[in-house]
């Protein structure tokens, strides 16, 4: 093998490794602060009884799903039904690898992107791969035989199919503004044009709301209503096969609130760094630490919602998807097109 | 191309056994295994190469194709499906047809078979278990023109058009990426590509009138 193989294959790797391991990291920490942040917004205290301020909850949440029995319910496809969480979960896992977490760095004389793949359909790798994520829902409820498990893979990819189509459109105008599907083209677009959270509001507003249907949270968690479906479509699982299903959710979370961030609020730019004069590898440290916050800042506006707002009935959910967020799309796609047309961006 | 003569040879060996007797699709299951071992000690010396590569996925391909119609259940024939579309949407990308690969993703296996899948869910087709073979006529009928459209596919392989493959990791000036389609779509193609728009939601009207009982 020649040495620039080697290299590109030593340094993918490198990457994939830390990305993995950061990501599992914080999808465990996430579930953590969801009951920390929960129990802040009832005025109770949360878990704080395992190590210091309950942060080895997660680990012992771990071991405990590990210890679990494994049911396999006697009437269920049994292949099926151990393929939906997988199905789920790697695409969940996935999806993170198009996003870039800063500048490129300089390490041992050579320039290393901070993104594990630079493709040309950047966004609609995403895309492609997140609506893949909907038949492990879809097969999960089929797959269990539980009348309560096939309402909520039913509900599942009708609902995903409706806000996929107002996401698309939302994200069409970025990358009219853009003029490119590169993740890194768009954030480099915002440095010079502004964060296209000025600019692009109604698509913002429209994107973070179908961002949160597509990830399952409340209030469009229908999929796993528990007042009327039990568990929805994991009712039947439980163990590890549970805990796939609970960390996809949060994976598919942090995935919907990096492309929030690139996409909107300018990724890793921070304004007026240039100007303090930094090192490059510091002034990338700084940029990679900014984008973390945004993402901070998203991961806890669905903690927020998730327990401030009720339920949606399932006729709202599906005449805001189409009757709503559909037309202030397609409207806001007009606009875009009228500003690019008049060259203000 | 030896390789995908030999390999298409092979599974339309196993498919004429298959509709000969009517067995499990285990058989299937043993005709591709056997394939893929006879593929991996061909090519045991270049195991990176494109060929290589390009005779596994298609293998893949034909492979789910044909479960696709064999399997019994149809929730399991659907999934098979949308792993030969995937395999499809591998090709693109060896082709460096990038676009084209992602588009295959969200359109074909993302959006597309949902709707399979959905309906599927909503009739709940499990009675539907063992497979029904037409009458032997049916059978006969199916298999010639299966014999055609075989003969064809190899005429086709035979005397391809075209310009020759760049090989891999190379980009063939104006094809492939978001821009280069763009270009072509909006620009030689705008006509075909509009056209094709307004029939679809013509479709679609068509559709939703005559879902409806009773017009208002």
């Amino acid at each position: 093998m020649d040495p620039a193989t080697l290299r590109v294959l030593i340094e993918a790797t490198v990457k994939i490794a830390l990305l993995f391991g950061l990501n599992l990291t914080v999808v465990a920490y996430m579930t953590l602060v969801e009951r920390r942040v929960s129990a802040w917004i009832q005025d109770r205290r949360g878990p704080n009884r395992v190590g210091p301020f309950g942060l080895l909850q997660p680990l012992a949440d771990g071991i405990k799903f590990i210890f679990k029995e494994a049911i396999l319910p006697p009437h269920a496809h049994t292949a099926l039904y151990l393929l939906a969480p997988v199905i789920i979960f790697v695409p969940a896992m996935v999806t993170l690898s198009v996003v870039p977490f800063g500048p490129p760095v300089e390490l041992f004389g050579l320039s290393i992107p901070l993104q594990i793949a630079d493709v040309d359909g950047g966004l609609l790798v995403i895309l492609g791969l997140s609506s893949l994520g909907v038949y492990g829902v879809a097969l999960a409820g089929w797959s269990s035989n539980n009348k309560y498990s096939l309402m909520g893979g039913l509900r599942s990819s009708a609902q995903l199919i409706s806000y996929e189509m107002a996401m698309g459109f939302a994200v069409v105008g970025v990358l009219m503004t853009a003029g490119s599907l590169r993740l890194d083209d768009v954030v480099r677009s915002q440095m010079t044009h502004g964060w296209n959270v000025l600019w692009q509001f109604p698509g913002f507003v429209v994107f973070l709301t179908a961002a949160f249907a597509e990830t399952n949270r409340l209030p469009f968690d229908l999929p796993e209503a528990e007042s009327e479906l039990v568990a929805g479509y994991h009712t039947e699982y439980s163990g590890m096969r549970f805990s796939m299903f609970y960390m996809a959710e949060y994976a598919n979370m942090i995935t919907a609130s990096a492309l929030a961030a690139t996409l909107y609020l300018g990724g890793y730019h921070v304004p007026g760094l240039a100007r303090l004069g930094l090192s490059p590898n510091l002034a990338a440290l700084v940029q990679v630490a900014a984008f973390g916050f945004k993402v901070a800042v998203f991961l806890f506006l669905y903690v927020w919602v998730r327990w401030t707002l009720p339920r949606f009935r399932y006729d709202q959910l599906m005449n805001l998807g189409w009757k709503v967020l559909l037309p202030v799309a397609l409207g806001h796609l007009m606009w875009v097109a009228f500003i690019v047309l008049a060259g203000w961006a | 191309m030896h390789l995908l003569t030999g390999l298409v040879i092979v599974v339309m060996a196993v498919a004429l056994l298959r509709a000969i007797v009517p067995a499990q699709p285990t058989l299937t299951m043993l005709g591709g295994s056997i394939a893929a071992l006879v593929l991996l000690v061909a090519y045991r010396h270049d195991l990176l190469g494109t060929e290589f590569w390009a005779g596994a996925i298609g293998f893949v391909a034909i492979l789910s194709a044909l479960l696709v119609v064999l399997h019994p259940n149809p929730m399991v024939s659907v999934l098979f499906l949308i792993l030969n579309l995937l395999c499809v949407a591998l090709f693109y990308i060896m082709l460096q047809a990038h676009l084209m690969a992602v588009l295959q993703v969200i359109v074909y296996a993302g959006a597309i078979m949902v709707l399979f899948v959905f309906v599927i869910m909503l009739l709940n087709l499990r009675a539907e278990e063992g497979l029904r073979l037409g009458s032997g006529a049916e059978r006969w009928l199916a298999m010639g023109l299966g014999g055609v459209f075989a003969a064809l596919l190899f005429w086709a392989l035979r005397h391809r058009g075209g310009q020759a493959w760049a090989g891999p990791g190379r980009y063939i000036e104006g094809f492939g990426t978001a821009r280069d389609m763009g270009a072509l779509l909006f620009g030689e193609y705008l006509f075909v590509t509009e056209a094709a728009s307004v029939l679809l939601i013509a479709a679609m009207v068509g559709a939703v009138l005559l879902a409806k009982r009773r017009l208002e």
